[in-house]
């Protein structure tokens, strides 16, 4: 009797607090977004700017760096310096980078990608579509996607290049 | 624990103040009337507090911290409403800095204690939340133990506790006091109470469900707290907005990329200069809109991979007005806002640095200020190439850029190639700008004309909180009806070794319960109980035990 009485009051004030937690968690914690890891990232096959298609389930086997850019932002520059000095190392290693243009004029970004001589693939992320499904609100915003086409992380904002290398470590097959 | 067993057989829980079924007072509770309240059922709470466990359960027990956690939920919400959310501040102003402009010294304090994002704030929810861990656990301890001493009661209920009610009455019983019992059985049973007899005793009861009442609202009130919580995931609560140009389709936000809509016509009517409302100052009639409406039609995607190519399903054309949204698979679309000619295309013609008016020149390009080509090739043979495009021009550290994609302040670096050269001459163009960027340049581009379109600002909502609201409010109003509009009444009376008992009881209104013993003595000839707590009040003979009962004799607050 004694016992049934605290098992039950103990369940119920368990219940209650989870509730309370779980609120607090996701009301507070601004920082999981719509897509975060361990998530299955959203599918896409877009154009990039050589006539390409570049589909993200054909890419399984590799780890994917998915950037999201736009020519008005200053880290996003800052980042594609970097990834333009790895970008073929880690292509050998099984490490795709996919830039994603947050719907500029294609003039706008083709002209950018000519000037930087942008090497990886880049495509223009027309009516936001991609962008609304992986929930980026600000720039920059990068995804990084293991080789089974799960998200492993989510980093948003501008980066040093010792935290973009680290990051494309961890995206190289087998590493994880 | 141990239980407690009562003379007349019965069990009871541990602090059991009187057997719940034969009413016998199983402790001492002075002299005077017996508290009725809960039935005098052990209140789990208030007899164990051994383990932590207990200790926080009889915390929110208590009905007395309840009403603290109620009364300061109530000041804190009324001090939010002292001055405008942060939410409800005019867009673009800072809070830091509004506040103490708008408001002075109290505006700076409201900002500082955080007063302004006050509802959402970790304390407040906390206060709510306590109000909801009391509300469920009080009820809890309460409801129970009065359910099983209601269920438990038997008819021949102990003399000591018919002494002790407020109704009682005793006297030698006639003869005819059997018949008089039946009788009185039959006239009750009239007045549509619940009658049970056993060995010549007999209890009628009214009304009982109204007891559970106050056990229904609390039910009620908690779901609503529930629906309320759950606006906080965006899984049940969504509040955003796109814009949308004319003809452009525009995803809607929140469906995962399943509708969309396409701007169709955005239309637009501003009130009339001799308009009666703004007699007074005509002039602003022109700038306040009367109707804007936002003519859409929505798309459903069935493909999950983002451009597979796949066609999206048109779903529907709607005229979307303010109060009248495009409502869709639990969505809905509301006009909110507007910006009225958006730069949209520039209509360019070549011509020479000096002036003329030869028909060669009278050719024009059209270029789309949200994806313009890269080079356009015109009839009279030049070749105009955009080798750089701001749509939103800046200079910034020392280089030309944009500050983002909307073409507000569009500005192009082109390259004109006349018929038969090689050699081009760059130039900057832009809303009255006309630089020649080249040393030598005969040609520039001249403007002469621009189009432009509206853009419609729709906010999605999707709102599956309000049946879970509306199922609330209404489970809280029938337990408020239940516990106010009836009420709990009972009569015993009984014959025990010659003697003729009668006591009566009721939750509230006695003045009823009284109504129904003259009524009864008139039908019957059974006498008619004193009221005791009013015999002893004009006696001046109450003591303590009399004077807590009392206090409850009125209505047993549940």
């Amino acid at each position: 009797m004694k016992k049934r009485r605290l098992v039950i009051r103990t369940a119920i004030l368990l219940v209650l607090t989870a509730a309370l937690g779980y609120t607090f968690y996701t009301h507070f914690s601004e920082e999981r977004g719509l897509v975060d890891a361990g998530d299955e990232a959203p599918d896409f096959a877009l154009e990039d700017m050589e006539g390409n298609t570049v589909h993200l389930d054909e890419m399984k086997g590799s780890g994917v760096y998915l950037t999201f850019w736009a020519t008005y932002c200053a880290y996003c520059r800052d980042k594609m310096e970097y990834l333009k000095d790895y970008h073929e190392d880690y292509r050998d290693k099984g490490v795709e980078i996919v830039a994603v243009n947050v719907d500029e004029p294609s003039v706008s970004v083709q002209r950018y990608i000519d000037r930087h001589s942008v090497p990886y693939a880049n495509v223009i992320d027309r009516g936001m579509r991609v962008s609304n499904a992986y929930g980026v609100r600000s720039l920059p915003a990068v995804f990084l996607i293991d080789e089974s086409g799960a998200v492993v992380e989510r980093q948003i904002g501008g980066k040093t290049e010792a935290q973009v290398l680290e990051a494309l470590d961890k995206l190289v097959p087998g590493s994880g | 624990m141990k239980k407690v067993i009562c003379e007349c057989g019965h069990e009871n829980p541990y602090g059991t103040e009187l057997c719940e079924s034969c009413g016998k007072p199983l402790k001492d509770q002075g002299k005077g009337l017996v508290n009725m309240r809960y039935e005098g059922a052990a209140r789990r709470s208030q007899t164990y507090s051994r383990t932590i466990v207990d200790k926080i359960w009889n915390f929110f027990s208590s009905v007395k911290v309840g009403v603290w956690i109620i009364v300061l939920t109530l000041i804190a919400s009324s001090l939010g409403t002292v001055f405008p959310q942060e939410m409800f501040i005019p867009p673009g102003e800072r809070a830091s800095v509004y506040y103490q402009q708008e408001y002075g010294t109290a505006g700076q304090l409201f900002y500082q204690l955080g007063f302004h994002n006050l509802y959402s704030s970790w304390w407040y929810m906390l206060l709510v939340a306590g109000l909801a861990t009391s509300l469920i656990i009080a009820s809890i301890d309460r409801f129970f133990p009065l359910y099983r001493a209601l269920k438990n009661q038997r008819v021949t209920r102990h003399p000591g506790f018919m002494k002790r009610q407020r109704l009682y009455h005793t006297e030698r019983a006639g003869e005819d006091a059997h018949d008089r019992l039946k009788k009185a059985g039959d006239a009750l049973r009239e007045k549509r109470y619940r009658v049970r007899e056993e060995n010549g005793n007999l209890l009628a009861e009214k009304g009982r469900f109204s007891r559970w009442g106050p056990y229904v609202n609390h039910i009620g009130l908690i779901i609503f707290l529930i629906g309320a919580t759950l606006r906080l995931f965006p899984e049940m609560y969504l509040d955003d907005h796109i814009w949308v140009r004319e003809g452009q389709t525009v995803e809607v936000k929140g469906t995962g990329g399943e509708y969309s809509v396409r701007n169709e016509e955005f239309l637009i009517e501003f009130y009339d200069d001799e308009d009666e409302r703004f007699i007074n100052n005509p002039q602003q009639a022109s700038a306040v809109a009367k109707t804007y409406q936002t003519t859409v039609t929505l798309f459903q995607q069935t493909s999950e991979t983002i451009g597979s190519g796949v066609e999206p399903d048109e779903v529907e054309q709607f005229p979307i007005r303010v109060n009248n949204p495009l409502t869709f698979d639990g969505f809905s679309l509301y006009q909110v806002d507007f910006k009225l000619n958006e730069l949209s295309e520039f209509t360019f013609a070549v011509e020479p640095e000096e002036g003329t008016d030869d028909e060669l020149y009278s050719e024009t390009i059209d270029v789309n200020l949200y994806d313009p080509e890269t080079v356009y090739e015109m009839d009279n043979g030049f070749t105009v190439e955009i080798l750089e495009y701001f749509p939103n021009y800046v200079f910034e550290n020392n280089e030309p850029g944009t500050l983002n994609r909307i073409p507000d302040n569009p500005r192009f670096i082109v390259e004109i190639t006349p018929p038969g050269e090689e050699e081009g001459e760059m130039s900057m163009v832009g809303i009255q700008v006309n630089n020649p960027l080249s040393e030598e340049s005969d040609y520039r581009l001249r403007m002469v004309d621009f189009d432009t379109n509206h853009v419609s600002a729709l906010a999605v909502r999707r709102d599956r909180t309000i049946p879970i609201l509306i199922a609330g409010g209404i489970i809280f109003m029938i337990g408020l009806v239940q516990g106010a509009y009836w009420h709990h009444r009972r009569i015993w009376i009984q014959e025990r070794d010659g003697e003729l008992l009668l006591a009566g009881h009721a939750n509230k209104n006695w003045n009823a319960l009284k109504k129904d013993f003259s009524w009864l003595s008139e039908k019957t000839g059974l006498p008619e109980p004193a009221d005791q707590a009013e015999k002893e009040e004009t006696d001046g003979t109450r003591d303590e035990g009399v004077k807590s009962n009392h206090g409850d004799a009125g209505s047993d607050k549940q």
